[in-house]
């Protein structure tokens, strides 16, 4: 746990409700705007991302990185965190 | 090979499935990272399956692995006169371009004396067996094995001209520093009288 940023302890603490895309953990301020470009604009959409790949947290890093120029940590540090997310939630 | 693109979801399914690559539904946010994929996973194929091919299309040649086969021991025939089988190289080297129907009766002869002089004439052979794109000696017809490698140099690999220019590099550097040896040729014992 001492590995994970602040700000994913935060997402995955409780339900994601209406966060923004900036709330999961990798994701700031530019890869944000470049989501909500692309229709990405909430978490829960990307979360549906995440569960449409199966959850697969390889071939999501990779979506990511393609659709958000996401580089490998915070595409991996997203991932990450839906991946925890859903072992609490889904 | 037609283009991703214009298959239909259910093609796309079913060609994931024989690379087996994991997926899930082909929708319209998924569909172009599977594609990316299955391109990858296609020019890996066939990468993988064009040496193999080769070897059966160049029998010929099979002759001249051996000659390259750089694993032979470089202790062979160095202290006794590097005169003889430096200057028997070149006679040899083009004597292998007639070797046609004799190749396996040859073969035996031609490898053990091609031992002899493996070590030197680097600069001869190399040149012309770039195999320095594949690690191993798959030298079979290297000439057109590595033209089709450089036409599709891989993402994930070295990129091949970069390994090309290193090995020209370093060749360059060996001949100069040969060519500054001076009298190679002339027994290296001469001085010690």
């Amino acid at each position: 746990m001492s590995t994970t940023s602040q700000k994913h302890r935060d997402f995955v603490g409780e339900p994601m409700g209406d966060k923004p895309v900036t709330a999961l953990s990798g994701i700031g301020e530019v890869l944000g705007n470049k989501l909500e470009e692309q229709g990405f604009d909430r978490a829960f959409v990307v979360l549906g991302q995440y569960l449409l790949l199966r959850k697969d947290g390889e071939l999501f890093t990779e979506w990511l990185k393609d659709t958000s120029g996401a580089n490998t940590r915070n595409a991996t540090s997203c991932s990450q965190c839906l991946r925890e997310w859903c072992d609490s939630f889904l | 090979m037609a283009t991703l693109r214009s298959k239909s979801d259910q093609e796309i399914r079913e060609l994931l499935d024989e690379y087996e690559i994991k997926h899930g539904p082909i929708v319209d946010t998924t569909r172009p990272l599977y594609e990316k994929k299955l391109k990858e996973a296609m020019a890996k194929d066939k990468k993988v399956t064009k040496p193999s091919s080769d070897k059966t299309f160049y029998r010929e040649e099979q002759e001249e692995v051996t000659y390259v086969t750089y694993r032979t021991p470089v202790i062979s025939e160095v202290p006794s006169g590097d005169g003889k089988p430096y200057m028997r190289s070149r006679p040899e080297y083009s004597e292998r371009d007639f070797v046609d129907d004799k190749l396996y009766s040859r073969s035996r002869p031609e490898y053990s004396s091609g031992r002899q002089y493996v070590d030197e004439p680097h600069v001869y052979n190399t040149p012309s067996y770039s195999s320095y794109s594949k690690p191993m000696p798959v030298v079979k017809a290297g000439g057109v094995v590595v033209k089709e490698e450089i036409t599709e140099s891989s993402g994930k690999l070295v990129p091949l001209w970069i390994q090309l220019l290193v090995f020209l590099i370093v060749a360059g550097f060996l001949y100069f520093i040969f060519i500054n040896m001076e009298s190679v040729e002339s027994n290296p014992f001469n001085r010690i009288q």
